[in-house]
């Protein structure tokens, strides 16, 4: 009891120690506005990927493809931890609006639109035919003829805050898509003169995934017609990826696992196919490891970030040691007194661990409380310095960001409060070894007294 | 003299003071390298859109003849030390083995782009040669030869960021096929109830005469170069004379862009009204930009958020003068009977107090000299840090595909350095001001009392 009640007075009398609390809540505040907004980028990247890919994907990065998918699509269909199933046409196409003379190399998917919205979020991210998606590419001028859905930032321009101009329809436009044709083994399926396939489709509708570089780059086309321009869709059809949508209680993970197992078997029993080389390149991959490459930027800047606060804590850590040591240095007497009427030596290093662990939890909730009210306002604050200043936190007409994130993560408020705590632990511990080791019998002479 | 005595001894005496040096030096060095690195990539940034495109381009809303016509021209002024062609169109290039990647197609004039921009020094086979930079392709005299980009025929490695440009100079000779298209007829089609017209598909084979390695990961990744001539005979086959659609120009010596700017657009007024027979909105449309101005929104991005990233640190570094302050304060505490006998042999407030700021400007000073060193000693080895980085924890930090270039910039920059640096002097004494009043406050007669 005396150990609470000698910490609690000497937070409460010993001014200096406010300075610690100060110091702890400075730098909680600092990370928890820092990691919020980090967080919510790094988390709002993932989650936008997992819906642009579903759960699992089974396909090569070979422009050439693989045979047989809709054999192995079968399987998925009868086992019973699969929802849904999309396969999917991969490539690069050169684009031209009829009657201008640009031409655009973009990156084409073909899809089956119902099948794709069931495994993964194509559907929502539709603007025209969000509530009908199996329309998706029937153009609203002319339902009769075939229809893409172009990336968004493809057709159109943010603006200032991020808003995009969308018309009350999608614009009149003809676009002719072209895709050199690949043989199974690779080489061009035409020869002599024109060696791409060309076909003319109708602007239908946009897709906005808040992937900068897919909407940029993608132009989305019905899978047959995809498969065609490719060059896949010959006696022995071909694709360039499953995507899988897992039922809700199966885990990422094991849900991989069991994909990869079946298709182990299948590879196994197509060994003797005429193109059962092209199984050899195709991998499963969770949508994790398949958007690796782009996620793993992120998740390093956050590390990064991390890495950064830890070296700047330091000073956090300085100055609990020296509030501590000036603290330990006037209280030699207190001490003195404690250990003579027989407080142990672990008792002391409790009982300064004790006031540092109120210092670390004070600083923590102060800094706390202020970085949620700030993040709380945020946005607010930042329209304020748009409309004043014409200042942004990042200019919206280049980066594919809405509204700063602010929604605090408790596993990161967690981690950052604990952090505080092991840090005015960690500087109040050689503190506290001192004053465990001082003599009664040398701070109780009457010459110190 | 006093004072000189009195802040080595508490420097020597007073260990606790080198903890506020070590806090000085940590964030000066972090804001040093943080300012450096961000400095460093906006000035490669800027240098390489300069390599890629000149210092100005000239970029008409359309594409124009009589191109070699208006370089004599402007060759001829005082601004302009050399200028090049460049016809543009996209395209999709299909690589052996099935591999197609999607490509901006630059016709090029090799010869003289070599004397625009550093251009020749990015080709793999013919950057030592003597001679002038061609498209020739050994053992294929009639076949057309192009460059291609690095990243358009190879992926850096996964995990060391690094071409493999052994197998890459491999590529050299080799056929591929492009495949790029332009109109040639506007017209309206039957039956497709929209608005039509005839696009051709042109497809152009040739050789890889030499590999194009800028160190751009961008530029690598999608540019492939072509003759000017077999561009314009491919897209405008019906031209008559030679066209281009965008001149890049280096500037001579130490001419004032604005000025260089505004000689180009006098000498292309003339041109394009006399030769061209084009009217005032065209003329007025054209571009001439310098290459920074290009690049212009996407710096001022990056310069903001560097300057948002220093905030932070500057605000978490603010702990550094509670860190001073607790210092000095208990400086102030411990040695109140110091002060009391400098004060009873007549010194003066002020003079108490000025001890207690200048040894915390010292402070400030042997930190920040310190975090400088070692902020410079990082910066400079950044590089070789990431290296070990990748190698003791197998994570790869920077990669090219992400930061745009194989190599962090590593160049210090000094006026941000003294800056910090001053800042970290002005904090350090601003710590030590409460404690330097409490010292100057003291009462000899009440802290010299027998009792």
């Amino acid at each position: 009891m005396y150990k609470i009640i000698l910490a609690i007075r000497y937070l409460v009398k010993r001014q200096i120690a406010y300075f610690a609390v100060l110091a702890v809540a400075l730098y909680v505040f600092t990370v928890v506005v820092v990691m919020t907004v980090l967080t919510g980028l790094v988390t709002d990247f993932k989650q936008k990927n997992h819906s642009f890919v579903g759960d699992c994907v089974v396909g090569t990065e070979s422009l050439v493809g693989f045979a047989y998918y809709e054999d192995f699509m079968k399987i998925l269909e009868r086992s019973d931890f699969v929802e849904g199933i999309s396969p999917v046409i991969k490539s690069y196409a050169l684009v031209s609006p009829v009657e201008s003379e640009q031409n655009l190399g973009v990156e084409i998917m073909g899809i089956d639109v119902v099948r794709h919205s069931g495994v993964t979020g194509f559907g929502q991210t539709l603007y025209y035919r969000k509530d009908d998606v199996s329309k998706a590419f029937k153009p609203v001028y002319a339902p009769n003829l075939a229809g893409c859905v172009i990336g968004i930032d493809l057709a159109l321009q943010r603006d200032a805050k991020g808003r995009y101009p969308y018309g009350s329809g999608p614009t009149e436009m003809a676009l002719a898509i072209s895709c050199f044709p690949l043989t199974a083994k690779g080489a061009l399926a035409k020869v002599g003169g024109g060696m791409v396939n060309t076909q003319t489709f109708y602007y239908s509708d946009n897709s906005e995934s808040g992937l900068a570089r897919v909407d940029s780059s993608m132009v989305y086309l019905p899978f047959e017609q995809a498969q065609l321009l490719c060059g896949m869709a010959g006696p022995v059809k071909r694709t360039n990826a499953i995507h899988i949508k897992f039922k809700p209680n199966v885990g990422l993970e094991a849900g991989c696992e069991e994909v990869d197992s079946l298709w182990q078997s299948f590879g196994r029993e197509k060994a003797g196919e005429k193109q059962a080389y092209l199984l050899k390149n195709v991998a499963v991959q969770s949508w994790k490891d398949y958007r690796r490459a782009f996620i793993a930027a992120m998740e390093k800047e956050q590390t990064m970030m991390t890495a950064m606060f830890a070296l700047v804590g330091i000073t956090t850590v300085f100055i609990v040691f020296v509030v501590f040591y000036m603290i330990i240095s006037h209280k030699s007497k207190d001490i003195g007194i404690l250990k003579s009427i027989g407080v142990s030596n672990g008792n002391i290093i409790k009982l300064f661990s004790g006031f540092a662990f109120l210092v670390g939890i004070l600083g923590s909730a102060v800094g706390l409380f202020s970085g949620w009210l700030f993040l709380l306002k945020i946005n607010r604050i930042e329209d304020w310095l748009f409309a004043r200043f014409g200042f942004q936190l990042w200019d919206r007409t280049i980066y594919a960001i809405g509204d700063i994130p602010n929604q605090v993560d408790a596993k990161v408020l967690a981690v950052i409060v604990l952090s505080a705590i092991a840090a005015c632990l960690v500087g109040a511990l050689v503190p506290s070894w001192q004053a465990a080791k001082q003599k009664p019998v040398e701070t109780l002479r009457v010459s110190q007294l | 003299m006093l004072k000189l005595f009195l802040w080595l001894r508490y420097l020597r005496k007073k260990k606790i003071v080198f903890l506020s040096i070590a806090a000085v030096a940590l964030s000066v060095s972090l804001l040093i390298v943080v300012a450096s690195l961000f400095t460093g990539f906006i000035n490669v940034f800027e240098q390489s859109a300069v390599e890629t495109i000149g210092d100005v381009v000239l970029a008409p809303p359309i594409k124009f003849a009589k191109y070699p016509l208006f370089i004599e021209r402007l060759e001829q002024t005082s601004a302009v030390s050399a200028a090049t062609a460049t016809l543009s169109a996209q395209g999709l290039l299909h690589l052996p083995e099935g591999n197609v990647r999607m490509v901006s197609i630059w016709g090029i004039e090799p010869g003289r782009r070599a004397k625009v921009m550093g251009f020749k020094r990015s080709l793999l086979k013919q950057k030592e040669s003597p001679d002038e930079a061609s498209f020739k392709v050994s053992g294929f005299p009639e076949d057309i030869g192009g460059f291609v980009g690095v990243g358009v025929v190879a992926a850096p490695d996964e995990k060391t960021d690094e071409y493999d440009l052994e197998a890459v100079e491999k590529m050299v000779g080799q056929s591929v096929v492009l495949t790029t298209g332009t109109v040639i007829e506007n017209s309206k089609q039957e039956g497709t109830g929209g608005a039509g017209g005839r696009f051709k598909r042109k497809i152009v084979p040739f050789r890889i005469a030499d590999i194009v390695f800028t160190g751009v990961y961008y530029v690598d990744k999608i540019f492939i170069y072509l003759p000017i001539e077999e561009v314009q005979k491919t897209l405008y086959p019906n031209e008559d004379g030679q066209v281009a659609d965008q001149i890049q120009i280096k500037l001579a010596g130490d001419v004032e862009a604005d000025l260089a700017k505004a000689q180009i657009r006098g000498v292309w007024q003339v041109f394009a009204a006399e030769q061209l027979g084009w009217g005032p909105y065209l003329i007025r449309e054209t571009s001439i930009k310098t290459a920074k101005q290009m690049q212009s929104q996407y710096v001022a991005e990056l310069r903001k958020q560097m300057g948002v990233l220093l905030l932070i640190i500057v605000v978490v570094s603010v702990s550094v003068v509670v860190l001073i302050f607790c210092i000095f304060y208990m400086i102030v505490s411990i040695k109140q009977r110091d002060i009391a006998i400098i004060k009873s042999c007549g010194t003066a407030s002020s003079s108490v107090a000025l001890i207690f700021v200048g040894f915390g400007a010292c402070v400030g000073i042997i930190g920040s000299g310190i975090g400088a060193a070692l902020g410079y000693v990082i910066t400079k080895n950044i590089n070789t840090i990431e290296e070990w980085i990748r190698i003791i924890f197998g994570l790869k930090l920077w990669k090219s595909s992400v930061y745009m270039f194989s190599k962090i910039p590593s160049e210090v920059n000094w006026v941000w350095a003294l800056v910090f640096v001053l800042l970290a002097i002005a904090a350090a004494a601003i710590g030590t001001l409460i404690p330097a009043i409490v010292a100057a406050r003291t009462r000899p007669v009440e802290i010299l009392r027998y009792e």
